[in-house]
């Protein structure tokens, strides 16, 4: 009886935490951030938030710039939106000649989506929210 | 043309703008030096330099992805347009009911003809590096004003009648950014600037060293005190004056502020 009783709590423990983990809304951003690398056009991503950051760069050597600029285009967006009163902060989108940036900060994750100049960012926008 | 009928053509185009598109509620432009051009009349002076300082970060690696050619900040209650015009940047805030497509038709053709127009009629004051007194136009000062206009008036018949024999060069102005300057050996009667802006004084000024400046806040405080060129590259070329802190406090301004800095000369 003692030992039937052991075996069934292991089994509980066991799954619990399995569960828990495929829910998690962090989880399943990095599965779409992961499906957005794969569209036409995107270079790569940046994802940070208080606990981690990832960054999946097709040229690793501009994972600093790219870095800076991510985070510079997310303060920036914090500071214009409080300088003239325009209320909650949805995204920017940095257009260079030949790369443009989308960041956005979807709950406490900070984002930043490299792309080429023609990539719809539409798409990647409805993907993300 | 004078600077200031060229900072006055752009300050009225940026009203036209907003006459035009009564959602665009602020606009202004600066170059690629954050030194700030022309605004319109509802923007204050600090919005536009604090709004320049944000952008610092995003134009230090711009070339990282080819340079900037544009910036689209989506908010809540309205959108944030930065567009490259030549080599400045136009900055439009609309309302969130704004018609994109008709603000940008505005802006993007508007603004682009008046610039190239400006630029055939008077080329010199977008390449060089010399600013407007833009708060001069603001101020009008009504009284004085007629008498100087009569004045003016006057001295143009005069002109008309008498041919002068040398023409003086107008006091160059500069808007500069305060930024701190301290350390143990470092005067505190001493402010530095671009070794750029002082070379084109004294270009100016027929190869005259430029020894001191008179530095103006928009609040009208003044102050003369010597000038000597920037030594941290950091800080080149970027509409930076860095000043002691014992200047900053006679002046009642602290880092970030706009001034406005013209050569003494003797």
């Amino acid at each position: 009886m003692v030992k039937k009783k052991k075996s069934s709590k292991e089994i509980v423990t066991e799954t619990e935490p399995l569960a828990i983990e495929e829910a998690t809304p962090e989880t399943k951003l990095r599965e779409n951030l992961e499906e957005i690398k794969t569209y036409e056009g995107v270079i790569g991503y940046i994802l940070r938030n208080s606990t981690s950051a990832a960054i999946d760069l097709k040229d690793p050597t501009k994972i600093i710039d790219y870095a800076i600029l991510s985070s510079s285009a997310l303060e920036a967006s914090e500071e214009l939106s409080e300088l003239f009163n325009l209320g909650e902060t949805h995204n920017i989108v940095v257009e260079g000649k030949d790369i443009k940036v989308l960041s956005l900060t979807v709950d406490e994750n900070r984002i930043s989506i490299f792309a080429d100049k023609d990539v719809d960012f539409g798409k990647i926008l409805k993907k993300l929210h | 043309m004078t600077e200031d009928v060229y900072a006055f053509a752009l300050k009225t185009t940026l009203n036209e703008i907003q006459n035009v598109c009564p959602d665009i509620t602020n606009t202004f432009m600066f170059k690629e030096n954050g030194e700030i051009i022309a605004g319109d009349e509802d923007t204050p002076e600090k919005t536009m330099v604090r709004v320049v300082d944000s952008f610092d970060g995003i134009l230090e690696k711009a070339e990282a992805i080819g340079g900037i050619e544009g910036i689209t900040l989506e908010a809540s209650k309205g959108r944030v347009y930065v567009s490259k015009v030549n080599d400045t940047y136009l900055v439009t805030v609309t309302s969130k009911k704004a018609d994109i497509q008709y603000v940008n038709t505005v802006t993007r053709v508007l603004v682009p003809t008046v610039l190239k127009l400006l630029e055939k009629i008077s080329p010199t004051p977008l390449k060089n590096t010399l600013q407007l007194p833009e708060a001069k136009l603001e101020e009008p000062e009504p009284i004085e004003e007629t008498e100087e206009l009569t004045e003016e008036l006057t001295t143009e018949k005069l002109e008309e009648e008498t041919v002068e024999p040398e023409i003086q060069p107008e006091t160059p102005m500069n808007q500069l950014i305060v930024e701190n300057l301290g350390g143990l050996l470092v005067p505190s009667d001493t402010v530095r600037i671009d070794r750029e802006i002082l070379s084109q004084w004294e270009e100016l000024y027929e190869g005259k060293k430029i020894g001191e400046v008179e530095i103006e806040t928009f609040d009208g405080k003044m102050t003369q005190c010597k000038v000597k060129p920037i030594k941290s590259s950091k800080y080149e070329g970027k509409g930076i004056i860095q000043m002691p802190e014992k200047i900053q406090s006679a002046l009642e301004i602290k880092k970030g502020e706009l001034v406005r800095v013209k050569p003494i000369i003797y």
